[in-house]
């Protein structure tokens, strides 16, 4: 029986050979997890969204002079944190992301007169303290000035030692990403405004118009070459054809916002007819018959029956195309730029969230800690999309099963 | 009729189920050796079922339990460690639809062989051809045996199929309604070949034509409701048949 | 019937004419539209591309195409001065990287297809199929990242624990493992799609002669799939030649000299599109272009070829 013997072998090979070849995505899924996670959970917390990307330098006093805190922490403070009990506010010495010793807020006591101070620069306005802020010096009336270079415990004594503050000079943490995220959203409004209507029509044409003949197949060819093209080709006719069209009619000087979303717009076109027409598809003709014998126009029939029919198709294609504008990246590179901003305008350069990524890993030195949470934000939004697209189409099916059977 | 040394199968007691609904209700039969014996029955009976216990093809239908003995020379093929892979090549298998691979004609009559480890070219060539004249195609396919199996007519697939099983040497061949898919010329041939193939093996066949099974068999087992009712020479069970149930059946009542 | 119903019959079916065909032209136009897409983009990067081969840049002097085509050195001379430019090495690379990575990707991601489709217990199947379907719609900035914080420092360790300097792990190697990574599930999941429709009565065919399900699985079932499951190649090559961010975090960015050793830095014709991009003027600037073009004749001519071997792969029945 060595026959078998050596069969029996070769099989437990090839079965071996199988199940570590499967084992590869499920190891490959879990590292970009733990990864993207390990790196990017420390930065990862509300300050971020809301913050800008350029750290801001302040001159501030307090709005009311004379009064104290005299109050004792609400959390637990780090072994390293100093904390002046007449302010509430706590100090600790750290590093910031670009490896520079500075003095950064721990805590501020929601009774603490630091809580909000007042900007002695132009605009007077009130900023919050908020914790991760470095604080560079304070300055006080008849003391010498607490520099960030003497370190944080000196600057806690200093406070303590005072009664009344001249001003205080900080700076926000910068790294924000509201700008990158208001871009994505602008992106995402742009590109389905343009790319919605063109696509959902041309699947209206092919599957409830266009008589079967060789232009259609033609038509159809056309469209589904699109989907052979790499992204960054799209970010060369980007470049070529839509900044400078852009630069024409409006106030931009080179790639903005709407350029971008043009690029993005005919990326996701032979996506959103392909579904949309494979949903149009499933809607049976007895509809459409019925509708026309009771005298109905062909258009009437197409909005009022066909179009409701594939509203799922339809949101599902919508949901694949956020996806893909959130992660596209090369095209946006040459279609936009890869300048982070701030403030964002449609006319102006800006990123996405990808594309904030890319500019921050080709920056020197990387700032991988950043782009992973960024990268942690991208998959969390991906997964869920997932999610509802596979609740959509369960739902989808159930119902069309139903209403056969 | 039950002479064990006769016997290619000997099944006793045997009961089959599928999850909580029973397909086969006690069936003790005697398969004799070198003969055709035909199973047949109205739709839903249990005679393929039945079938496909003698090789072990019930095993890739999920929540099927079988107890009972089912015994091939002398042992019990549903015995904790018993050879399936064996017992498939001793008991081959031609289905209803024609299923040749699609690969050559030579590589679907040599694919049992290379499951085997058979590799010699020399030997290959020879057992192909001889299988393929045994299944009366080798004059057909002669000059194409490098052509893709899909490229023959139904009825010449099903014998290309027949010759992919007898390719293996079985002792036992079972044939699932082998010629429902095909025209009647395409019938006459394989009930020819299955008449000729008989001297050499043992066949049990499942029909639900009973001109057919009038035609080739020599034994006639009649199954009802998963039940067998009646077992015996063809002869007497379509001219005397001894149940009333079997009668009608046999007359056309139902079924 | 009165003259009035009669009359309100005309006038609303000569509406709806008029509305049909408006709505005919609207939709028609919205699908010839997205039809000539394909040509604007050709176009655009036909004209762009040529441009450097064709005229003076602004004094520069022309570039040879066939220097570009075949020559070793990215750019000799001084950027925005010179002319010399050539991707003949980039292009090879390009080539051998999306090789090297296929070799890898192909059989992992058939096999995994495999275990799903036939081999693994329903609920493991469900779950192996998500996390598949989750690895397919992750950015290819993430595998970039990952890349780049993973497999960089995996490749550096490699390379000095036998003995080589690499740099910091950029490197072809880096670059085979990502694309690898970011193409296995394309194939899985096309490969699947092949695997499922083949016939169960061919299955059965092979069980009742007294093959393994094993052996039935590798010699009956892959062999089945066989023209589905090469169409999962060609379109993971596609993937593989086009994937410009990831590739450019792990890849190094080499400007001369063709290397096959996996250890060495190197450029594929997307990142040396995108290298510099952020100031770039002239002939460096329209030169992307002329990337671009390579890029789409190379992809064209693969899939032109992949396509023609698909057709005689299915045609004629090769022997196992």
């Amino acid at each position: 029986m060595s026959k078998n013997k050596k069969r029996k072998i070769k099989d437990l090979f090839l079965n071996a050979v199988t199940y570590l070849s499967s084992a590869v995505s499920l190891v490959t899924l879990l590292a970009i997890i733990i990864f993207i996670f390990g790196k990017g959970y420390k930065l990862l917390n509300f300050n971020l969204v809301v913050e800008n990307f350029e750290s801001q330098g302040y001159v501030a006093d307090l709005y009311d002079t004379g009064l104290y805190c005299g109050c004792n922490p609400t959390i637990a403070l780090s072994d390293e944190a100093f904390y002046s009990q007449k302010w509430g506010i706590a100090l600790t010495d750290t590093l910031d992301l670009l490896g520079k010793t500075v003095v950064m807020v721990e805590y501020v006591h929601p009774d603490s007169p630091f809580k909000t101070v007042h900007d002695k620069g132009i605009s007077g306005e009130p900023i919050p303290m908020r914790t991760d802020y470095d604080i560079i010096r304070i300055a006080f009336d008849a003391y010498p000035t607490a520099l960030s270079r003497y370190g944080a415990e000196a600057m806690i004594d200093a406070l303590e030692a005072n009664n009344s503050i001249r001003e205080i000079e900080f700076e926000t943490e910068g790294g924000g990403i509201r700008g990158s995220i208001i871009t994505t959203l602008i992106l995402i409004a742009l590109t389905l405004a343009l790319a919605l209507p063109i696509g959902v029509g041309a699947a209206i044409y092919l599957n409830e118009y266009a008589p079967a003949n060789k232009i259609t197949r033609t038509l159809r060819m056309f469209i589904e070459t699109l989907t052979g093209v790499p992204s960054i080709i799209y970010g060369l006719m980007g470049l070529a054809i839509f900044v400078p069209l852009t630069v024409r009619l409006t106030s931009a000087t080179g790639g903005n916002l709407i350029s971008g979303a043009m690029t993005l717009a005919v990326i996701l076109m032979p996506i959103i007819i392909r579904t949309t027409e494979e949903s149009l598809k499933v809607v049976p003709d007895d509809y459409r018959q019925a509708s026309l014998a009771l005298g109905a126009s062909k258009t009437q029939t197409t909005f009022h029956v066909v179009l409701p029919s594939a509203v799922p198709g339809i949101m599902t294609s919508t949901l694949l195309a956020i996806g893909r504008i959130i992660g596209e990246s090369a095209a946006l590179v040459f279609a936009i730029g890869t300048a982070i901003k701030d403030d964002v305008s449609l006319t102006g350069k800006s990123t996405s969230l990808a594309v904030h990524i890319w500019a921050m890993m080709t920056d020197e030195p990387a700032n991988i800690e950043l782009s992973a949470t960024i990268a942690i934000i991208i998959m969390v939004i991906v997964v869920l999309l997932n999610i509802f697209i596979k609740i959509i189409t369960s739902r989808y099916m159930q119902r069309k099963l139903g209403a056969s059977s | 009729m039950s002479n064990q040394k006769n016997g290619a199968f000997v099944i006793e007691e045997l009961n089959l189920f599928y999850g909580t609904k029973q397909a086969l209700k006690g069936i003790n039969l005697d398969i004799p050796k070198n003969r055709v014996t035909a199973l047949i029955g109205p739709s839903g009976c249990g005679k393929s079922t039945f079938l496909r216990t003698l090789n072990r093809m019930n095993d890739l239908i999920p929540n099927c339990k079988v107890d009972g003995l089912v015994r091939y020379h002398e042992e019990d093929v549903y015995a904790q460690n018993f050879d399936v892979i064996e017992l498939r090549r001793k008991v081959g298998m031609v289905f209803q639809k024609p299923n040749p691979f699609p690969m050559s004609i030579f590589e679907n009559v040599a694919y049992g062989l290379r499951c085997q480890g058979i590799k010699d070219k020399t030997i290959l060539q020879l057992a192909v051809k001889q299988a393929l004249i045994d299944a009366a195609l080798y004059e057909e396919v002669k000059d194409r045996l490098k052509e893709s199996a899909l490229s023959l007519s139904g009825g010449q697939q099903q014998r290309l199929c027949i010759a992919r099983a007898i390719a293996m040497a079985p002792e036992v061949i079972l044939m699932d309604e082998p010629t429902s898919a095909l025209d009647p010329i395409a019938t006459a041939k394989i009930e020819e070949l299955i008449n000729e193939l008989k001297k050499d093996y043992t066949i049990i066949i499942v029909t639900h034509n009973m001109q057919q099974a009038l035609r080739i068999s020599d034994y006639t087992a009649f199954f009802l409701m998963g039940e067998l009712m009646e077992y015996g020479e063809t002869s007497q069970v379509f001219s005397h048949p001894k149940k009333a149930k079997t009668e009608d059946y046999i007359t056309g009542r139902f079924g | 019937m009165t003259t009035n119903y009669q009359k309100l019959k005309v006038r609303s079916t000569a509406r709806g004419r008029i509305t049909d065909r408006i709505a005919k032209t609207i939709f028609m136009s919205t699908a010839i539209l997205s039809a000539s897409f394909i040509f604007l983009i050709a176009g655009i990067v036909l004209i762009r591309g040529v441009i450097p081969f064709t005229t003076d840049n602004l004094g520069i002097g022309r570039v040879s195409l066939l220097r570009f085509l075949t020559y070793d050195v990215w750019l000799v001379g001084e950027t925005f001065a010179s002319n010399l430019y050539g991707v003949g090495f980039i292009i090879i690379s390009t080539l051998f990287i999306t090789l090297l990575s296929l070799l890898i990707s192909f059989p992992v991601g058939v096999l995994t297809a495999l275990f799903i489709a036939k081999i693994a217990p329903k609920p493991l199947a469900k779950i192996l199929r998500t996390v598949v379907e989750t690895l397919a719609s992750i950015p290819s900035i993430v595998f970039g990242l990952f890349g780049a914080g993973v497999i960089l420092k995996l490749v550096y360790d490699f390379s000095s624990s036998i003995g080589y300097q690499s740099k910091g792990g950029n490197s072809i190697l880096a670059v085979v493992l990502v694309l690898a990574l970011m193409t296995i599930p394309t194939i899985t999941t096309i490969s699947e799609v092949a695997i499922r429709s083949v016939d169960k009565s061919i299955e059965q065919g092979s069980l009742a002669l007294g093959a393994s399900k094993t052996q039935t699985n590798f010699k009956v079932v892959l062999s089945s799939a066989k023209s589905g499951i090469f169409t999962a190649a060609i379109l993971g090559i596609g993937r593989s030649l086009g994937e410009a961010t990831a590739v450019s975090l792990v890849a190094g960015g080499r400007r001369a000299g063709i290397s096959f050793d996996i250890l060495d830095t190197t450029s594929t014709l997307t990142t040396i599109m995108l290298e510099g991009l952020k100031e770039t003027t002239g002939i460096d600037y329209d030169i992307r272009f002329s990337v671009g073009l390579v890029l789409m004749v190379v992809i064209l001519l693969t899939n032109l070829i992949l396509n023609a071997i698909k057709r005689k792969v299915g045609v004629v029945n090769v022997k196992e």
